[in-house]
């Protein structure tokens, strides 16, 4: 044995790798993180408002950085990819590369924490995401609403259709399953639109709205009471540009009648699919995967995905920034209780 | 509006039939249980503006066993079978395939066409294909016209069309007519009573 100090390699430092990153590090053992962007926080940086409490999510992403700086068993290296890896016994010997240059490390776990994607709408010819302006993914609202604060109400738009389920519950494009945390996200939109522009009609066009979480429901019903976002239930089926607006055409199935929507904004809360290098990641330190490319979990150990080999974040499955953190703290637990053990 | 006293009546549930949702199961090789509710057949539907019942609600139907409703639906003569809703469907149900099953249900139960004249177009176009081996398109809208008693209703356009040499007054047949009639004769009787 040589005494090289324990080392666990995180790929990816989103909320849930930095969570992994922190804990693993301030239980006394080396920790690697590795970020393909140049700076930590993944998609939480992207975000302008939080759910349940409203929150701006760059103070967890700060929070988590501010511990990782703290700590000096935690390395990171932004702007970094894995190449290879090679499984020797109870190590790695991982390549990874960088702008400037090609390095390579040991360790002796791993915690992929590759986050996810959002699934590419302009599949959907009848939303014309990619073709007509002002339709937007959820991911890309969210810059749209960094962009509106401050604006006067006069500049911002006065009518925006949400709609959800773009992808997921859809098996005729592939993804039957539900994308899980679309249904609290775009409440938070709509939410925050109604707070930049409180003049501004929003309607979410659902088929369930799922809110199964604390604080999930009265969070919903929040936006619904007293933000006046008016949810219609509906899949809309068609959208065409009329006038300058977006003319939305649905069922409003409670009613049994057709309803149109003049938007000038459209928001597609668009399946999460995991981020496309997971399939590779996952090849070369052999960990399994679902049929949708998502790290598949063991029933023993809902973290572990290998020798190992643990996960954490949404490279398992679509998870809010709780989840996540959760998700990455249980890993950190696995790695660490591995460590002890050696 | 609706009348509301046509819909708004306490349906027993628990006392409807299975047999026609598995009928179109096996028939249609269609699966209404994967319906989602979601109405975006309905939203889209081009023809949606004429029907007594939305796709959503003949799904909907197909659940509760209301085969009577069905056949007389007048939406089953106004689906142009445009395709936009299986097209569009999450689950891929294949609503014409079900419409086309429901109107020759309703053909053979001789429950009869909401729109004038409907059964007179199918007989003379399958007549016409079976002497043929395809439409004679001219000939047939003549005998269409003179049958239904609307004698100058294409006039106007099949001089035109004929001088544009876009009609040819005279049937053609194909090469093969017998390979076609030997399909109608595999067809059993299609009518009950």
């Amino acid at each position: 044995m040589n005494n090289r100090k324990k080392t666990a390699l995180i790929i990816g430092g989103g909320v849930a790798g930095m969570e992994a990153a922190i804990k693993i590090g301030n239980a006394g053992y080396q920790v690697l993180i590795v970020e393909k962007e140049p700076q930590l926080g993944g998609a939480l940086n992207k975000l302008y408002s939080s759910f349940p409490r409203w929150e701006n999510p760059q103070d967890l992403v700060d929070d988590k950085v501010k511990k990782i700086e703290k700590c000096s068993a935690i390395k990171t290296m932004l702007n970094t990819v894995v190449t290879s890896a090679e499984r020797k016994e109870k190590t790695f010997i991982v390549n990874l590369d960088s702008a400037s240059v090609s390095e390579q490390v040991e360790v002796d776990a791993v915690v992929l924490a590759t986050g996810f994607e959002m699934f590419d709408a302009s599949v959907y010819g009848e939303y014309g995401y990619g073709a007509f302006e002002n339709v937007y993914n959820s991911l890309e609202f969210e810059d749209q609403l960094k962009a509106m604060a401050g604006k006067d109400k006069s500049e911002l738009p006065q009518v925006v259709a949400f709609f959800k389920c773009v992808g997921s519950r859809d098996r005729s494009k592939g993804f039957p399953y539900c994308s899980k945390i679309c249904c609290m996200y775009t409440a938070k939109q709509a939410g925050v639109m109604k707070d930049l522009n409180p003049d501004a009609k929003c309607f979410v066009f659902y088929m369930d709205y799922r809110a199964t979480g604390k604080e999930y429901e009265e969070f919903v019903r929040s936006v619904i009471e007293e933000k006046h976002v008016r949810y219609v239930r509906g899949r809309p089926a068609k959208v065409l540009p009329e006038n300058g607006k977006l003319m939305i055409r649905a069922e409003d199935t409670l009613m049994g009648v057709p309803v149109e929507v003049a938007a000038d904004m459209i928001v597609l809360a668009s399946a999460i699919v995991p981020n496309a290098k997971t399939g590779e990641l996952a090849e070369m330190f052999a960990a399994k995967t679902d049929q949708y490319g998502f790290i598949e979990y063991d029933s023993k150990n809902p973290v572990q995905a290998g020798e190992r080999v643990f996960f954490a974040g949404a490279c398992g499955f679509a998870v809010e920034s709780l989840g996540a953190q959760h998700q990455g703290a249980a890993a950190a637990a696995d790695v660490v209780a591995l460590f002890n053990q050696d | 509006m609706h009348n509301t006293a046509d819909f708004y009546h306490v349906l027993r549930i628990d006392q409807t039939s299975n047999s026609l949702r598995e009928e179109i199961k096996e028939h249609c090789h269609t699966d209404i249980e994967m319906c989602l509710e979601c109405g975006k057949c309905s939203g889209g539907c081009s023809n949606a503006h004429i029907f007594d019942i939305t796709p959503r609600k003949i799904i909907q139907l197909i659940k509760i066993g209301e085969e009577a409703k069905l056949l007389k639906m007048d939406a089953l003569w106004s689906c142009v079978a445009c395709q936009l809703c299986v097209d569009r469907c999450p689950s891929s149900i294949n609503i014409p395939k079900i419409m086309d099953y429901m109107r020759e249900k309703a053909y053979k139960q001789c429950v009869p066409a909401t729109r004038p004249n409907v059964e007179l177009f199918h007989e003379l176009m399958l007549g016409s294909i079976k002497q043929y081996g395809r439409v004679a398109e001219a000939l047939m809208t003549v005998q269409f016209n003179i049958k239904s008693k609307q004698y100058t209703k294409d006039a106007e356009m099949g001089i035109k069309m004929f001088f544009k040499g876009k009609l040819n007054p005279l049937p053609s047949r194909i090469k093969n007519v017998q390979q076609v009639r030997r399909m109608f004769r595999n067809i059993p009787a299609q009518r009950e009573g």
